[in-house]
């Protein structure tokens, strides 16, 4: 079957931006912009604790909204309430950032050169070529 | 069609007994996605785009099957990422293949040669080929040179061993008709068993959306690309999807019919869209709002017309009633038939994935 390529907004990034929620509001929307992020993201707990890691879920349970963030070293994800949550940071790079199909298009023939042979390069390293 | 009578007759039967059971909703290719990490950077690729430690996970074997097993669909397609990259892809096929599963192995084919001692021919493995036009359009959408010369040796390796080999394609609205009309010829000529299509689509709310193609274009770009089709040419994939792409017909979103499964869990809704995670099948089955989802009911689904969501729904009405037969009949032997034929009856909108009305 065809993967499918889909364009990430070229629009402002939101990497090293820090959410401080005032309302379950202002949370709930700060956990759907840190899901979509491409990146991994540092929450702030009321306990003082921080987690850093990739958001990939959220939902329900009994009542309350929690997430769900993969951290790195962890074979398992953890589930975290959002009503534990004092601040997000998006504090890991924006891998979709400047990755869209019309921002190669529009780079140097140069530029796409190098790139490309950047990423067979890394490809090689791991073995992957 | 390019489909072996075997897996034909075994896709067909799985549709009937869901069918016959009662079974209102049933997948029919299990998307596994064993890993995101990629050995190319196709730019605007949504499927690679995570930190390392992400790229840096993998589905196991006994995750692979046990997907599989509680799925229960009669095809698995693995697209990744690069499924040849994952150390433990053979042992996840051959655990596939030992369960009677028709695989489609989705691999860009450059670590294809090197590999194919690790793999047995059999009529359940498919190499299905990523291949998005000729040399020139191939090498231009996977950012890197020399890729499809590459495809190309591996493609004959590969079906010099007995290998079971498909082509697979996405098509976007910088698509030159006459090209894939030659591309077409090319895949032919270098003997895959068949073809497989689809338009490319992105749901994101991004500026550059343009690049994509919208429903109409959608259907003109292909009423172009498969008119007065050639006799030689294979699809591997159902004759009423390609009247859907062409326009001839209209349905709704299937977008259980390829469930997908990866290192996050079952992705709702689809295959294209991440809506959140399920931990087990059933939930998603059972949990998933899905009228929530398809043309008309989800801003992201506005224009989508991929195999994902519509092959599914091509299938149940291939084998959803006699008329749905009848129509698919007709598909595979006047494929080239006028508008000017009588058209096929208007089906009443139905809302589990099946025909809403003709176009």
């Amino acid at each position: 079957m065809t993967d499918t390529k889909h364009h990430e907004s070229e629009g402002a990034s939101l990497q090293g931006r820090l959410f401080r929620p005032q309302t379950s509001a202002e949370l709930a929307e700060a956990v759907e912009q840190a899901f979509d992020y491409r990146g991994d993201v540092t929450l702030r707990l009321g306990t003082g604790a921080a987690i850093t890691g990739y958001i990939f879920n959220r939902g329900t349970t009994g009542g309350h909204a929690y997430l769900e963030i993969l951290v790195e070293g962890e074979a398992s994800p953890r589930q975290v309430d959002y009503r534990d949550i004092r601040e997000l940071v998006f504090s890991g790079e924006d891998t979709a950032s400047g990755k869209s199909w019309d921002v190669w298009v529009a780079k140097k023939e140069s530029q796409r050169a190098a790139e490309a042979a950047q990423v067979a390069n890394e490809a090689r390293a791991r073995g992957h070529l | 069609m390019a489909v072996p009578v075997s897996q034909a007759y075994t896709v067909a039967k799985y549709v009937l007994t869901q069918r016959v059971k009662g079974v209102r909703r049933y997948p029919l290719v299990l998307m596994l996605e064993p890993l995101f990490r990629c050995n190319l950077a196709c730019a605007g690729c949504g499927k690679i785009q995570y930190p390392d430690h992400v790229l840096d996970r993998r589905l196991t074997p006994e995750q692979c099957w046990a997907a599989a097993d509680e799925c229960g669909a009669p095809m698995v397609s693995i697209p990744g990422g690069e499924p040849l990259i994952h150390p433990e892809m053979p042992e996840i096929v051959r655990g596939l293949v030992a369960r009677k599963k028709y695989v489609y192995l989705c691999t860009n084919a450059l670590l294809l040669e090197r590999k194919l001692d690790e793999y047995t021919p059999s009529q359940y493995l498919t190499f299905s080929i990523h291949m998005d036009g000729l040399k020139e359009e191939h090498d231009h959408a996977v950012c890197r040179d020399g890729v499809y010369d590459v495809a190309v040796r591996a493609i004959r390796a590969a079906l010099k061993r007995g290998h079971r080999v498909t082509s697979n394609t996405t098509l976007f609205d910088d698509a030159r008709p006459d090209r894939v009309r030659a591309f077409f010829d090319e895949m032919m000529t270098l003997g895959v068993e068949g073809m497989m299509l689809s338009p490319g689509y992105s749901y994101q709310k991004a500026p550059d959306q343009h690049h994509f193609l919208k429903r109409q274009r959608t259907r003109e770009l292909f009423a172009e690309i498969l008119r007065d089709r050639k006799r030689k040419w294979r699809f591997n994939q159902s004759p009423m999807f390609l009247e859907f792409l062409m326009g001839r017909i209209d349905y709704q979103c299937t977008p259980w019919g390829n469930p997908t499964y990866n290192v996050f869990g079952w992705q709702r809704p689809c295959y294209l869209l991440q809506d959140g995670y399920a931990r087990t099948f059933r939930e998603l089955m059972e949990q998933t709002d899905w009228d929530l989802y398809g043309t008309g009911r989800h801003e992201k689904c506005a224009d989508c017309m991929v195999h994902c969501g519509y092959e599914a729904s091509a299938v149940n009405d291939t084998f959803g009633s006699l008329a749905g037969f009848a129509r698919t009949v007709r598909a595979v032997l006047l494929p080239n038939r006028t508008s000017s034929e009588p058209p096929a009856p208007t089906i009443s909108p139905r809302y589990d994935g099946h025909q809403t009305s003709r176009v």
